[in-house]
């Protein structure tokens, strides 16, 4: 016998090796393994693919055209989150329907711990399966050549109202074991986010920019290309489903069969943080205000998110004169210096003619909100195409247009000279400095001189004109009247008689100060 | 030989009596009773009385959010999504193999309790579209014409029906609720194939044709097979 062992056990306070004990791990593997949620997904795969991926790849290869009815207006959630509550109702539901309650009340484990522990495994796989299918998608357009940036925080939004629901769905089952369950779960939260996208069309701020499927001042022009996506609005409402699933599984803990009064009041307070953590998301998304690169959210913005991408242009040359795009709008460029070639030669060597052409960002203007004026604009519809500086530099704000191929959100694809003609009339009106307005009725002969010069007859230009989105049409819709008169004059002049008097009278001409009278 | 000895009783058999009738009214009242309460049918019943009062509360205060097809549809659509969702769980029954091995009627049960159901799921949101263009004293629109939902209500049951065959009676509403999805987006980019029948407007036989095909399907093989049950094949009824 040694002193060792005479001397007296000292009990040894347990080492803690994880951070959740080896039984509550098993526990998750055995409600994983028997989840009915993978059972449910080939279903939702095949929704996913119907209602997400494939109406998506009929729009624009630009991450924020391709993610704006999948992502912006929540329909990866619409798909997956029904199904997902469902499952979780049922599950939830099972010790109640199959008369298990009191068994399980008495077993070594709290009761809703084992309950939060089959809701994990259930929001588990559907988080997993709604991060993998997104992911899935985003391969597929990568392989497709769409370019920008993947709207990741909007993904993590999808993610966080999945679980959300799945939450609600388990309270659901947990409080009402019925066979009913399911079915209710998913009907009330179809329901909440069919009609949370329906009012979202309609609410551009204020308390509904918290729905997740509001695309309101976040899925715009060039989010992702020209500068990034703003944090702001995901990271609210983000806290606002974190804040629901914490107090709807708060609620679960708080009946008497769920613990002992210490972990009753833990799950107490874990609704009331969850409350006030949703309660901050909906307080601090009433003060976002628009800005144009989307909508911030002063107590969340970080002015790092205000900076542009940086990028090398895609550069080409139209009638000698340099165009530069973003690259992800590279694709277009042929197209684009296809387009100006022939209005830029016939401007070529006046003192007001553009040095070069460069896109300029396509900030965020509010029009998408219906019934309402554009928040950010000067008054007049904002323009796609814009003369500034000194020498020249004609913008090209191209997120404003739709661009020629597949257009999910038009009445067909654009075609490429519906395209030409679009871009033409644009740089046309702003050469002659009109503005935002229908411009007078000189610049508006010109305009017309303009076009038919490069290829654009009178009679077709106010057909052109009515389809270009955002154009101040004059009200005319037809070739005829005293401006398309003066301008026959006018383009029934030599060429070059027609490029002195411009040369002459470009200052007055953008000024305004021209009436019919002036013109040769 | 004539055929006045059929009349009589085989040898050896009991005369059926009034009792005896009455005994086996009673046996089948009972049987049909313990089916019902079986597949909560009274459960389902206040459920779908819940989705009429739901519909006459949208029509009446105009739920309904102006916009395009998908927005003006969307909430009769839930509702009727949601009693086919109904109707297609009551199929689920907790006894499997010994309920299949005894209950000659279990198949006539279904068949009838289907029927049924969805003849009272319809009765009930007419009622509450109805009653909401009645008590709005004209004002609520009368857009969901009987012919519409019916053609609506009776394919979505049937899409559950069949989701109860394929899926088992206790995951039958997910057909209807995926379906409710489809028809959304088809709604909102303008298809108009017929079997995605509320796309297309009332009377429109094609839609009627679809419906009524998936209706029938769905009857016939909850008739005959039933719903899928955990474990295995249900095997005939």
């Amino acid at each position: 016998m040694t002193a060792a062992t005479s001397a007296p056990a000292r009990p040894r306070a347990p080492r803690v090796t994880r951070a959740l004990p080896l039984g509550a791990w098993r526990l998750l593997r055995v409600e994983l393994r028997r989840n009915a949620m993978p059972w449910m997904l080939p279903l939702v795969a095949a929704l996913f693919w119907f209602d997400s991926y494939r109406p998506s790849t009929q729009t624009e290869p630009l991450y924020v055209v391709r993610t704006f009815w999948n992502m912006g207006q929540g329909h990866t959630i619409v798909d997956f989150a029904p199904f997902g509550a469902a499952v979780a109702a049922w599950m939830g539901s099972r010790d109640g329907r199959r008369g298990l309650a009191d068994l399980v009340t008495t077993a070594a484990r709290p009761r809703w711990v084992a309950q939060l522990a089959t809701w994990a495994a259930t929001a588990i796989w559907a988080v997993a399966a709604y991060l993998l299918f997104v992911g899935l998608m985003f391969a597929m357009y990568a392989r497709q050549g769409v370019t920008g940036t993947p709207p990741w925080w909007w993904v993590a939004v999808g993610a966080a109202a999945v679980t959300a629901l799945t939450a609600a769905g388990f309270a659901v089952g947990a409080f009402w074991p019925s066979r009913f369950a399911a079915p209710a779960a998913a009907f009330g939260a179809i329901l909440v986010l069919l009609m949370s996208s329906q009012t979202g069309f309609h609410h551009g701020d204020g308390w509904a920019m918290i729905l997740p499927t509001n695309s309101n001042g976040s899925f715009q022009n060039d989010s992702g290309i020209s500068y990034p996506w703003l944090p702001d609005l995901p990271i609210a409402r983000i806290m606002f489903l974190a804040g629901i699933t914490a107090a709807v599984l708060g609620l679960t803990g708080l009946p008497a069969r769920a613990g002992g009064p210490g972990l009753r009041r833990a799950a107490a307070a874990v609704v009331a943080a969850g409350l006030a953590l949703a309660g901050t998301g909906v307080g601090l998304v009433s003060t976002a205000r628009l800005t144009a690169e989307g909508m911030a959210i002063p107590a969340l913005h970080d002015a790092a998110d205000d900076a542009p991408i940086a990028y090398t242009p895609a550069c080409g040359r139209a009638a000698g004169v340099p165009v530069c795009l973003n690259p992800a709008y590279g694709r277009w460029l042929p197209a684009i210096t296809g387009a100006l070639a022939p209005v830029l030669a016939e401007v070529a060597g006046l003192p007001g003619a553009p040095a070069r052409a460069a896109q300029a960002a396509t900030t965020y203007t509010g029009s998408s909100i219906e019934g309402g004026p554009p928040a950010l604009s000067d008054g007049g519809p904002p323009q796609a195409a814009a003369l500034a500086g000194q020498p020249p530099v004609l913008r090209l704000y191209l997120g404003m247009l739709n661009m020629p191929g597949p257009c999910g959100f038009c009445d067909g694809p654009v075609g490429g000279t519906q395209f030409a003609g679009q871009l033409r009339l644009l740089f046309a009106h702003a050469f002659v400095g009109a503005g935002s307005s229908p411009g007078s009725p000189v610049q508006q002969v010109v305009q017309a001189t303009l076009l038919r010069g490069a290829g654009i007859p009178f009679a077709a230009q106010p057909r052109l004109m009515g389809s270009t989105d955002n154009f101040p049409s004059p009200s005319s819709k037809s070739a005829l009247g005293p401006v398309f008169a003066a301008a026959g004059r006018l383009a029934a002049l030599p060429a070059a008689a027609r490029h002195a008097w411009l040369a002459a009278h470009l200052a007055a001409l953008r000024a305004g100060r021209l009436t019919l009278r002036d013109l040769p | 030989m004539t055929t006045a000895g059929l009349h009589r009783p085989a040898p050896g058999s009991f005369p059926e009596t009034a009792a005896t009738r009455r005994r086996r009214a009673a046996a089948g009242w009972r049987r049909t009773r313990l089916y019902l309460v079986s597949r909560r049918v009274p459960t389902a019943l206040v459920l779908l009385a819940g989705l009429g009062a739901l519909l006459w509360a949208a029509l009446r205060w105009r739920w309904n959010i102006a916009g395009g097809a998908a927005a003006r549809q969307f909430i009769p659509l839930t509702v009727e999504a949601g009693a086919a969702a109904l109707i297609a769980v009551t199929t689920y029954g907790p006894f499997g193999e010994p309920e299949r091995a005894a209950g000659r009627w279990l198949p006539v049960l279904r068949l009838a309790a289907a029927v049924a159901l969805t003849g009272i799921a319809f009765g009930l949101l007419a009622a509450g579209a109805a009653a909401a263009h009645i008590s709005a004293a004209g004002a609520a629109p009368a857009g969901l014409p009987g012919g519409t939902l019916l053609r609506n209500l009776g394919g979505m049951a049937g899409v559950g029906l069949l989701s109860a065959v394929a899926l088992g009676g206790a995951f039958g509403w997910a057909g209807p609720m995926a379906y409710l999805v489809v028809t959304e987006a088809a709604l909102a980019h303008g298809s108009v194939t017929p079997w995605v029948w509320p796309t297309r407007p009332p009377y429109d036989r094609g839609a009627a044709v679809c419906a009524g095909l998936v209706i029938t399907a769905g009857l016939v093989l909850i008739t005959v097979r039933g719903p899928r049950e955990p474990g295995g094949d249900p095997g005939p009824a």
